[in-house]
């Protein structure tokens, strides 16, 4: 574990020191962040202009739930999908072997290589309008909250991680999972609003298929005080539950893999 | 006359044979095609279940738009957003770095019309694909659309319009490159303006007065909304024609504006060479 | 008339200039220092219809910017060029349609679908009659034996493939001046030989004129009469092929591996290199078949290669040469 941990901050430093000659990139970086924070902030206001509350959201409540979106959706950008994205390439050009020679384990590492450091923008802009939306709140935040939301916030973040080592983990049996990257970045794009004002198809879809709405709304609900301990226990559950299905999943995948190239 | 109207078949067979070169190599990635396309359903959907979930509290419209104008809005939305997708000035930038532009300097083409000609072929194709998507939309979300004739056939030409508006904006920012390799920050500028105004985010009758008049002087909302509002909305036959001839005007001045930043982009890739 | 002229012709380009470190990097982003490059330096010369000139150089040396001036792709800094009574730079469409440049290792073809649609979309680009199209095109694809491949998807082929159907592709509109920029680069000798016995026999059919850049002697050697060797942006030598080879190419390496690498070998020629086991002999151009058989006859020979004097060691020779001349 520790041994991890020391892996993860080696990689982040390379990847720093490689992003950072790109001055350029930050600014484009920068400037798309705000874009994208902007545009959305309008539509918000917008929507929020036509009513008081949305399914018993009320603004300030939404705002919690789009800054997650956000702050998440950096994180995904930063570590996540750089490296799943390397995995699926590699796959297809056969340069996975790389990887899968080095001494380490291989999920750790086909999972932690990739830092997009300038992603981290996002990060902050969502955490800026996360705490924008948490002090408009009518009933304030208590610690317990706090520490609540952060935990939920990491499990979401390990579905999300699953999800996506699953999906990429497809290429070694179909060799095009390109075009279903695109999809998620769609589908994503769902989790800005509280998964409840969806129809049940969609709901259900964001939830199990691709946890959104675990990995985003569920959080939300811990600081807007309508968690019920019935989610957190599914929540917890479903994660641990993935987490070791995933696990299984790519050693299978691998095996395959394996097998194919020998 | 004659050596004119030779060019001029000449131009058409080149666009016919282009455009069937780009659905023939398109068909092959057709399962791709279907998951981007099943992607880009995302955005629509979920402003239209924010919209029809707001209508449904406040009595079953909202500023006069039912839940039904809504769902034909989104699904429709689906299409023109297709048309308006185009070469960007990021293809641009990949364009001048691969050399491929000096294979395009080389040919006794202007590469703009391989551009339309080739993106015309790929929008064939969606539009093909498309096709399904649209039926399973509208048996989701129970659309209410009844056009007229003339709708239709004004809608057919909007959307060729859209694409052309759309190519022309695009071309003349994506030229920027030759200048600058920075050219994403103009573009991103030119986005999030182009997503609040066009009536991609939002239907533009629910922009606030103010925003609804600058609207009116931007190209976007002639690419994106008025197509979607000669199909949905319930415009005038005067309203109608009026808005194909604001098309025309804005593909007339930006396809100028084109012509004039190329004539200066050759000149000066030609200094630099690649 | 003459095809191409070319008076004076100079390009100079503007390269920007950095040094290492973060401090310059810093640096630069206020204050951009450049440094004027020649690439080409008042190049002046003239090529007859029907001619085939190879331009020799090494990397660097200005034969790929002269094409690109030649072509209209690049504005030269001063000078003049004309082909075919045209002003190349001003790219007109009557200029465009008689030409064709052929870059190696470059993708001009549709990559998803077979050559043959690429091939009809260049018809449609040039605007080439129907029956002229179909007769050429024919006629080229069976002088390269590439009936079979141009029903394939081009990603489908190997680059010696490729390289074949781009050419063809290249000349369906019966280009009068070819530029062919290091066409065989990449590719193994039978594809070399055969791209340049196929440019050989398109010259002679079509009396297109030639302008080949490469850095191989052998493509050269194969096609052209006739020479231009530019290095650092100036012609040193213009004329006859025969006449290089006679004058600057004088000898040739032979290099012998053999059990034992010790002994005199100075009597077989100059000895340039000495390893365990191996000898780099240099020796005269026509002492080379007389040495050779000497030295399998008298020596454990375990492998031996005669090796033709590298491009740049030519050009040096011809550099010298020019200068002790003038």
């Amino acid at each position: 574990m520790r041994r991890t941990a020391l892996l993860g901050w080696l990689f982040f430093r390379i990847g720093s020191m490689n992003e950072l000659q790109y001055r350029a990139n930050f600014l484009l970086q920068l400037l798309q962040s705000a874009v994208a924070v902007g545009t959305a902030l309008v539509v918000l206001a917008l929507v929020y202009s036509h009513t008081e509350e949305l399914n018993g959201w009320s603004e300030s409540e939404l705002l919690v739930v789009m800054g997650i979106q956000i702050l998440l959706g950096g994180v995904i950008r930063m570590t996540i999908q750089p490296n799943m994205q390397r995995l699926m390439e590699e796959v297809r050009d056969g340069k996975l072997d790389f990887a899968l020679t080095k001494p380490e384990d291989s999920q750790v590492l086909v999972s932690i290589r990739d830092v997009r450091i300038w992603q981290a923008v996002d990060i902050f802009s969502g955490a800026a309008v996360l705490a924008y939306g948490v002090s408009g709140l009518e009933r304030g935040v208590t610690v317990s909250d706090v520490l609540l939301f952060f935990a939920l916030l990491g499990v979401g973040a390990v579905l999300i991680y699953c999800f996506w080592l699953i999906v990429a983990t497809l290429s070694f049996w179909v060799v095009d999972t390109w075009s279903i990257l695109e999809l998620l970045d769609g589908v994503y794009q769902t989790g800005r609003w509280p998964v409840s004002i969806y129809p049940l198809w969609l709901r259900l879809g964001v939830t199990f298929i691709v946890p959104i709405a675990f990995a985003i709304t569920v959080p939300a609900e811990a600081l807007t005080s309508r968690l019920e301990w019935s989610t957190v226990a599914l929540a917890v559950g479903f994660s641990a539950a993935l987490f070791v299905a995933t696990r299984y999943w790519w050693r299978f995948g691998l095996r395959r893999y394996s097998g194919a190239s020998a | 006359m004659n050596a004119e109207a030779g060019r001029v078949r000449s131009l058409l067979d080149y666009y016919v044979t282009r455009g069937r070169t780009q659905i023939q190599a398109q068909f092959q990635y057709r399962a791709a095609t279907y998951f981007w396309l099943i992607g880009m359903l995302a955005e629509p959907i979920v402003y239209l279940v924010v919209w029809t979930t707001i209508a449904e509290q406040q009595g079953g419209s909202v500023q006069g738009i039912t839940t039904g104008e809504f769902a034909a809005y989104y699904i429709v939305w689906t299409l023109v957003r297709n048309m308006n997708i185009v070469f960007t000035p990021y293809g641009w930038e990949w364009r001048i770095r691969e050399g491929q532009l000096s294979a395009a300097l080389l040919r006794p083409l202007h590469p703009l019309h391989d551009d339309l000609a080739g993106f015309a072929g790929w929008k064939v194709v969606t539009i093909l694909l498309w096709l399904p998507i649209a039926a399973v939309l509208w048996v989701a979300f129970d659309p209410v659309l009844d056009p007229t004739l003339l709708e239709v056939a004004v809608f057919s030409l909007a959307i060729c319009g859209a694409y052309l508006i759309r190519t022309m904006f695009l071309s003349s920012l994506g030229m920027i490159t030759f200048w600058t390799t920075r050219v994403g920050a103009i573009f991103e500028l030119a986005i999030a303006l182009e997503l609040l105004l066009s009536g991609r985010l939002v239907p533009l009758p629910l922009m606030p007065d103010w925003a609804q008049e600058v609207a009116n002087f931007l190209p976007f909302k002639w690419s994106f909304y008025f197509p979607i509002d000669a199909l949905v909305g319930d415009l005038s036959r005067g309203e109608l024609l009026g808005g194909l001839a604001m098309q025309l005007l804005w593909i007339v001045v930006l396809t100028g504006l084109t012509m004039v930043v190329w004539r200066f982009a050759v000149r000066r890739y030609s200094a630099v060479g690649n | 008339m003459a095809t191409v002229r070319v008076l004076g012709l100079t390009k100079t380009f503007a390269v920007p200039e950095r040094e290492a470190g973060l401090r310059a990097a810093a640096v630069s982003l206020f204050r951009r220092t450049t440094r004027e490059v020649r690439a080409v330096d008042r190049i002046s010369f003239e090529i007859g219809p029907g001619e085939v000139v190879g331009f020799l150089g090494p990397n660097g040396a200005g034969k790929t910017t002269t094409l690109k001036m030649l072509s209209g792709l690049l504005y030269p800094s001063s000078g003049e060029a004309t082909v075919l009574g045209h002003v190349p730079s001003r790219r007109e469409r009557d200029f465009l349609r008689q030409i064709t440049f052929v870059m190696g290792n470059r993708n001009q073809l549709q990559w998803d679908l077979p050559a043959l649609d690429s091939f009809e979309l260049n018809r449609a680009i040039y605007r080439i009659p129907r029956e002229d199209f179909t007769r050429l095109r024919d006629e080229l694809i069976e002088l390269l034996e590439i009936g079979d491949l141009v029903r394939k998807p081009v990603r489908q082929l190997s680059l010696g493939e490729r390289m074949k159907v781009e050419i063809v592709g290249s000349l369906l509109h019966r280009p009068r001046v070819l530029f062919l920029d290091e066409p065989t680069i990449g590719l193994d000798v039978t594809m070399q030989k055969r791209i340049r016995s196929f440019v050989a026999e398109y010259n002679r059919r079509y009396d297109a004129t030639v302008l080949l850049t490469s850095h191989y002697m052998a493509d050269v050697e194969a096609l052209c009469r006739r020479v231009i060797v530019i290095h650092h942006g100036e012609i040193l030598f213009d004329g006859e092929l025969a006449r290089l080879g006679d004058r600057f190419a004088a000898w040739k390496t032979i290099a012998v591996d053999l059990d034992d690498g010790a002994g005199d070998f100075s009597a077989y020629g100059d000895v340039v290199e000495r390893d365990a086991g191996r000898v780099k002999l240099r020796v005269p151009r026509e002492e080379t078949a007389r040495v050779t058989a000497r030295l399998l006859a008298e020596q454990e020979v375990q492998d031996l290669t005669v090796e033709d004097p590298p491009i740049e060691d030519v050009i040096e020779m011809v550099f010298a040469q020019e200068a002790n001349e003038r």
